[in-house]
């Protein structure tokens, strides 16, 4: 592949290109899904392509394409200089990327069971015997069963010299039952919703799920709900676990922190950020026990590689520091913005048809020193949510609010009833400020997050939280139409 | 398109029955169902009154779906050389014959007249080049730095082509070109937004929306906070058709239907909703045309969702219509669909009046361009929350009197479109799930739960 690749090196050199680079991308992806005891999808796909890159006279043009020859791959990059040199008639001053080492390089997720190589039926007979328990109850009118692999082979070059190939492999795998009556209808789901949990890694992560050995409780927990009082309206005591923790995470941190965001590169559609780079340092984001941070290196994390799509080599660092606001997503065009000489390598692209932007890197919350009994323990009259079921938030990533599967009302320190439809609403940096206490490291899980869009044309990327479970006091829950 | 490879993708596009017969060909005795996309975009964004990012893609995707004895796979490609076709259908072969019957799988469609429908292809709007993109974006940015202001936003064009064939003899075919422009625009804390979508890039009034943005921003600049709670709210078409989309799709999915979590169960020919609000699904010649058949190629009917607020029916594909033992309505979704068939052409009916005669009879009101990041909390109540965007503005005896911080509504839906007071004469085309159509609303008793802090 890197003989192809090479074409486009030549062309972006012989145009005078500052920059160049081609990535080409050979994606495999396998989707199985069971639903109500019959198959709901079942596909295999393979798409092969590449997307060219050139920075000419400080001015970017992207085009990419499939036609797998060096004449089309010769074509594609010469359409994208024609597009750089109209993307000078509006520019402010030159594009200039920040300085990387030239790399030649092989990283490959680490896995033990590569999960293409486990039969079709095998994967079937485990959902299926899911399903067949997540259906033993006449009010479950849906159950479901499912499961991704993907596996995305990467060869990268650069006109820096940069010679990078990569094998990124992820596993993913959710259940799910909603049960229905008398008009209400309510949905539990193991490991977690919006299309389940996802980490790097292979089969090793679905066998480790035990998904037939959670469905009876996620069936009997969905039809618990249709008759749990509704959660409560008021200003409560709050301890959020599972993955809403992850996607409080996500929205109101890993967005807000996306240094294209901060800068207004993203205000015509996703918005822009109220973390904004003169707050760098010294803004009080969170509580002094609030330390996310980023980490590219992270063992099982789906934004875990050797090199984002920049060729930069990956990195961790903070982005919330003791409370602080202390960093920023960045890759190589604008980090030099803030004055950091080197991009940490937050720059990513949606397969090969998209243009690398600036991402979310796997991002967590440390864990604190509380037992988890503890956390529950202190709570005079609270409530504990899990299991994100709808997100919102404002442009800016300021007003948030978020619906959750499940609830639990805490009186007295002790996890009493169950409610349904639980709700919490807050401002970003009032809400972490309110964070006292953060369960220990024992209770510490990597979250994926599977689905995150971002950009015009839209792009997903995959990315993962890791989180405990933490305390916030006095947020405001149960909001209602 | 730009000159380029596209001249690949045009082949592509001419040689598709050939590809077609090659995979039925080699799929042998099995049931082969292909649909094919090709398609070729390009978008030229911008911010802070440059171009950001300047893009364009190709691409040819080839879905094909085997069916053999109750047992069916499916496997996706871009790659259609003779090595690679067979490589697929083998691999499709192989995961088919390990495949666990489903008993309740369908066989593929038969062929069935398909209507023309509307020319939605121009082939100007599919030749734009980067010059022409980056031009309509500088003539918004050009202005907006005169008078200080900054621009964003996106010029976007595209051309696409799909078929769906089977090897029981149907084919159908759509080919169409979409452009939009969306832009907006900050004027120091002031917001605007506008946009719009066409199949014909002569449609877009490109001075009327950058004017429309420009004049939202300067409008909204030091807007004032104001207590959440319960007001008359105006939604220009966009926000109404962000919330209407959703009533639509939810309630009137035939999946989500017969598994009894839409609002409509129970409910057909009832009067639920205002008698001011009326709802088609119409592919075929509605104010939101698109392709006249659906993804199992069979052809896309007319279907009235809800008539003077009386709920009429839901949509059906094959197989959600033989579990309600009634007809499909060609609304079909790529198969196997975990969701099922939704209404992704909707036309809203406009009442009387402009935009500008809705504020003129508002008393006391909140007039919103934008809705952000809306999600559904309880989706069979539609209950719904989300935020306001780029320009909200208080409306007092019947005239804006001045912008406020944005608001998060958390509000039933269902609720909502029964407290319509008013709806405009003019449906504009709005981005939504699939095509729509929408005029705007006036909306008493709507709750907002929240506000933020610009």
């Amino acid at each position: 592949m890197f003989k192809l690749a090479a074409k486009a090196i030549e062309i972006a050199h012989k145009h005078k290109a500052e920059f160049g680079d081609i990535r080409i991308i050979e994606e495999r992806r396998q989707n199985l899904g069971v639903k109500n005891g019959e198959i709901s999808s079942l596909t295999d796909q393979v798409t092969l392509g590449y997307g060219i890159r050139v920075l000419c006279r400080g001015a970017w043009g992207f085009a990419s394409g499939s036609v797998m020859t060096e004449r089309a791959v010769a074509d594609t990059a010469l359409k994208a200089i024609a597009i750089a040199k109209a993307s000078r008639l509006l520019m402010a001053g030159r594009v200039r990327l920040a300085p990387e080492p030239a790399y030649t390089d092989f990283w490959q997720t680490p896995f033990t069971k590569d999960p293409f190589t486990i039969p079709v039926e095998t994967k079937l007979d485990l959902m299926f015997k899911t399903d067949a328990v997540l259906r033993k109850n006449k009010k479950i009118r849906v159950a479901s069963s499912e499961m991704r692999f993907i596996r995305e082979h990467q060869w990268h070059m650069t006109t820096d010299g940069s010679r990078i190939e990569q094998v990124l492999l992820s596993s993913g795998a959710n259940i799910s039952a909603t049960a229905v009556e008398n008009g209400d209808v309510q949905t539990r789901a193991y490991p977690c919703t919006h299309g389940g949990q996802t980490l790097a890694g292979g089969w090793e992560i679905i066998e480790a799920m035990d998904m037939p050995g959670h469905a009876e409780r996620v069936r009997d927990e969905a039809v618990a709900l249709l008759t749990a009082p509704a959660c409560p309206a008021g200003v409560s005591d709050l301890i959020i676990s599972g993955n809403q923790l992850a996607l409080q995470i996500h929205e109101s941190v890993g967005h807000a922190s996306e240094l294209d965001r901060v800068l207004g590169y993203e205000e015509s559609y996703a918005g822009s950020s109220f973390a904004t780079t003169d707050k760098l340092g010294h803004f009080r984001y969170g509580s002094p026990i609030v330390n996310l941070v980023a980490d590219a290196t992270l063992p099982g994390g789906l934004a875990t590689a050797g090199y984002d799509d920049d060729a930069v080599k990956a990195q961790r660092w903070h982005i919330v520091k003791d409370g602080i606001l202390s960093g920023y997503m960045t890759n190589r065009e604008f980090c030099g913005k803030i004055g950091k000489k080197r991009s940490r390598g937050s720059c990513r692209a949606d397969g090969y048809s998209n243009i690398p932007i600036t991402r979310i890197c796997n991002l967590s919350l440390m864990p604190g020193s509380t037992p988890l009994e503890q956390l529950v323990g202190e709570v005079k009259n609270g409530i504990m949510m899990e299991n994100n079921m709808s997100w919102s938030i404002d442009q800016k990533r300021l007003n948030f609010q978020f619906g959750c599967e499940i609830g639990w009302l805490i009186k007295n320190g002790k996890k009493t009833k169950m409610v349904k439809n639980p709700t919490y609403q807050g401002i970003t940096p009032e809400f972490w400020g309110s964070c006292d206490a953060i369960a220990d490291h024992q209770q510490w899980r990597l979250w994926g997050v599977a689905n995150c869009g971002k950009g015009q044309p839209g792009q997903t990327a995959m990315m993962c939280h890791g989180s405990s479970p933490a305390r916030f006091r006095k947020i405001k829950i149960g909001m209602h139409g | 398109m730009h000159p380029g490879p596209a001249g690949s993708i045009v082949k592509i596009m001419k040689n598709i029955e050939t590809v077609c017969k090659k995979i039925f060909s080699l799929a042998g005795k099995v049931q082969c169902e292909v649909m094919a996309e090709v398609r070729e975009g390009a978008l030229t964004r911008f911010a802070d009154n440059v171009i950001s990012q300047n893009v364009a893609s190709s691409s040819a995707d080839y879905m094909v779906r085997l069916l053999d004895n109750g047992r069916t796979a499916k496997i996706n490609f871009n790659q259609a050389g003779d090595d690679s076709l067979k490589r697929a259908i083998i691999s499709g072969l192989e995961i088919l014959k390990k495949q666990k019957k489903d008993p309740a799988l369908l066989p593929l469609a038969k062929p069935r007249p398909v209507a023309p429908g509307k020319n939605l292809f121009f082939k100007e709007t599919a030749e734009l080049s980067p010059a022409y993109r980056a031009g309509k974006a500088a003539e918004l940015a050009k202005a907006c730095k005169r008078s200080g202001q900054i621009s964003c936003g996106t010029f976007e064009n595209s051309a696409s082509e799909l078929v769906i064939a089977n090897n029981l003899g149907l084919f159908a075919r759509h080919r169409e070109t979409s452009a939009t422009h969306s832009v907006t625009v900050r004027d120091r804390d002031g917001f605007g937004w506008a946009e719009r979508t066409a199949h014909d890039v002569n449609e877009i009034p490109f001075a009327l929306l950058n004017a429309s943005a420009r004049a939202k921003a300067a409008g909204s600049r030091a807007p004032k906070e104001i207590k959440a709670g319960r007001y008359t709210v105006i939604l220009e078409p966009q926000a109404a058709s962000d919330i209407l989309s959703c009533l639509a799709v939810f309630g009137f999915a035939g999946q989500l239907y017969n598994e009894g979590r839409s609002f409509i169960c129970g409910k057909l020919g009832k009067k639920l909703l205002s008698p001011l609000l009326t709802i088609e699904d119409n592919a075929l010649d509605g104010a939101a045309p698109g392709m006249t058949f659906d993804y199992e190629g069979q052809p896309r009917t007319k279907v009235k969702l809800i008539e003077n607020g009386i709920i009429k029916a839901p949509v059906h594909d094959r197989k959600t219509a033989k579990a309600a033992k009634t007809a499909s309505t060609g609304h079909a979704l790529p198969q196997p669909s975990y969701m099922g068939p939704i209404p992704l052409n909707l036309s809203v009916k406009p009442g009387q009046g402009t935009l500008e005669d809705l504020i003129k009879g508002t008393e006391r009101g909140i007039l919103v361009t934008q809705f952000h990041y809306t999600n559904m909390l309880k989706e069979q109540d539609v209950e719904m929350t989300g935020m306001t965007r780029n320009g909200t503005f208080m409306v007092e005896n019947g005239k804006i009197t001045f912008p406020v911080k944005n608001l998060r509504f958390t509000q039933n839906m269902v609720e909502a479109f029964s407290n319509v007071e008013a709806v405009s004469g003019e449906a504009v085309p709005c981005a939504a799930w699939g095509a729509m159509a929408c005029p705007a609303f006036r909306i008493k008793n709507f709750n907002f739960s929240s506000s933020t802090k610009f």
